[in-house]
């Protein structure tokens, strides 16, 4: 965060000041569990494109993505896997495929399209691929959805 | 479907309105220190009196519909509570301010009349909730405070209709239910579902939204057993606390910052999306949207309508740039006259976000008509059962 233009720290005077921490649940799983999780999901995740599942990829990568601290691997294995799927989806399957979603994995969905657009110097993130699921997915799921994905601390 | 009653107070936002027991009058503030009582002459609302002593914008008004008091919280830190008394002058009817002892160092974010009105709560900035009650023997109003376990500025309350139990939404994510007995004022309330044993403080239930968004409003139901609340990741949660079973309704949509119930089985919310939405369900059927009180389908005055695209991206601003663009048009959405009329304009009643919803007539177990206010300066009066299929946008939503 872009705190340059502050002079004092002025929660540093705050004896009660809110925690990051606090702003969300936690994540049950310990971080070496949740990078097994991860890396077995990509593992089914290869299984499913190999079949041409494109919906069954999509809905095993997003469920249970990793957040917050200490689990940066994972979520740069699980980023660089549904990157993977996204770039492999024929787009005139796109809509269907988000129609197909539940609605939390929609929300997630929009998270990594973020996360993706965010970090584009990366070789497999393709911009317009991203954009043209972020089309689709703003149609099915409204504003919504993109509300949520900013007022979510969870960040994958 | 009898169309809603609009009536344009001010061009400058209404941050909160709140009308007298027999809806003759209306007490609003338009972003200002000072609360204005409006009667209605005609179809017009009229300035009756103006209520100035605070120093900072009015956050909100409540007016006590039996005991006729009207109280305002401000971010000067400050709440007054009005009664009415002959001026000692001309004898007139004139609102008298009485202080009130909050003791706290953030602003006053909203305030609500108990049932009973022999209390008040103020949320405020400085993660506390001040219960007021009246001190005869110093004459003012003195107040205890919830603090434990806030972690953050508290946007609304609500008062459970035994007097006690209060719900405060706040901006750390969190809706919860207090007890707020107060020993020289309540009788000790009856074991509800919400627990039995209510010394002040007590926190007898503690809800997440969802996503994580701030909660905006927070309400119980009629009966006081349920509870509803709106937070900021346009989510809709409805807690039973028996159960216990939590439903969260995802919209499409802006999300909404203030809701009422209408029935045991139904609520109004209203937001950032313009118009008031009406949702039903029950804990074994759950719940969902059944319709907008607004007939969004053509455009509220004269002038074209636009194409109802995706949420708002076909918005006004899109407009403006697009016509500078393609038809070197430089018109200003907003400015009379400019560009086509129609542009510019939503195809809502109100032009802006609902900050305010309040039941209007009809029995707390079967409101008939809800009233809202809004950015846009605009007070409406809905009927709750003329809901308006919702259309485009809404479609896809699925529970």
């Amino acid at each position: 965060m872009e705190t340059s233009f502050r002079k004092i720290d002025i929660d540093a005077y705050d004896e009660d000041v809110i925690q990051e921490e606090e702003l969300y649940d936690a994540d049950p799983r310990d971080p070496a569990q949740v990078l097994n999780d991860t890396k077995q999901k990509t593992s089914a995740v290869r299984g499913y494109l190999s079949k041409g599942d494109t919906a069954g990829a999509l809905t095993m990568i997003l469920t249970d993505p990793p957040y917050g601290p200490n689990v940066e691997q994972a979520k740069e294995t699980n980023l660089s896997t549904l990157l993977t799927i996204l770039g492999s989806t024929k787009s005139s399957e796109v809509s269907s495929v988000v129609k197909g979603l539940s609605q939390d994995a929609q929300d997630t969905l929009m998270k990594y399209l973020y996360k993706g657009m965010a970090t584009s110097a990366r070789s497999d993130a393709n911009t317009s691929v991203l954009l043209s699921w972020h089309e689709k997915l703003t149609e099915v799921a409204g504003i919504g959805c993109i509300v949520r994905v900013m007022t979510d601390r969870r960040l994958v | 479907m009898s169309a809603p009653e609009v009536y344009n107070i001010a061009q400058v936002p209404i941050t909160s309105h709140a009308f007298n027991a027999n809806r003759s009058e209306v007490c609003v503030s338009l972003n200002s220190n000072e609360a204005q009582i409006l009667g209605k002459q005609g179809s017009e609302w009229v300035a009756k009196e103006t209520l100035s002593e605070h120093d900072k914008i009015i956050t909100s008004i409540d007016w006590a519909p039996n005991s006729n008091r009207i109280v305002t919280a401000s971010q000067d830190r400050n709440a007054y509570v009005w009664s009415q008394a002959p001026d000692p002058l001309t004898g007139q009817m004139i609102w008298k301010p009485t202080l009130v002892l909050l003791r706290i160092n953030r602003a006053a974010t909203y305030v609500r009349w108990s049932p009973n009105e022999d209390k008040f709560a103020v949320a405020s900035g400085a993660r506390a909730i001040a219960i007021c009650s009246f001190d005869p023997e110093s004459d003012w109003w003195v107040s205890k405070q919830l603090k434990k376990p806030i972690r953050s500025t508290v946007l609304s309350v609500d008062w459970h209709p035994n007097n006690v139990l209060l719900a405060a939404g706040s901006a750390d994510m969190k809706a919860r239910v207090f007890s707020a007995y107060i020993k020289d004022v309540d009788k000790k309330p009856q074991a509800s579902v919400w627990g039995e044993k209510l010394p002040f403080n007590t926190v007898c239930g503690e809800y997440s939204s969802s996503s994580g968004g701030w909660v905006h409003a927070v309400g119980f139901s009629p009966s006081g057993d349920v509870l509803a609340f709106a937070s900021h990741d346009s989510s809709i949660t409805i807690v039973y606390p028996g159960a216990p079973a939590v439903i969260t309704i995802k919209s499409m949509t802006l999300p909404y910052t203030t809701l009422v119930w209408t029935s045991e089985d139904s609520l109004v919310a209203a937001g950032h999306d313009c118009q008031p939405i009406l949702f039903q369900g029950s804990e074994t059927t759950g719940w969902k949207a059944v319709g907008s009180l607004d007939d969004t389908t053509a455009p509220k005055s004269s002038g074209g309508g636009r194409q109802s695209a995706v949420g708002r991206l076909n918005s006004a601003a899109f407009n403006t740039f697009r016509n500078a663009d393609t038809r070197g048009q430089t018109s200003l959405p907003g400015m009379p006259g400019a560009g086509s009329g129609g542009e510019s304009e939503l195809m809502t009643v109100h032009q802006n976000t609902i900050s305010t919803i309040r039941a209007h007539a009809g029995a707390p177990s079967q409101v008939t008509k809800v009233s809202t206010s809004g950015a846009d300066g605009n007070l409406v009066i809905w009927t709750t059962n003329a809901v308006s299929g919702l259309v485009g946008r809404m479609s896809g939503l699925r529970m």
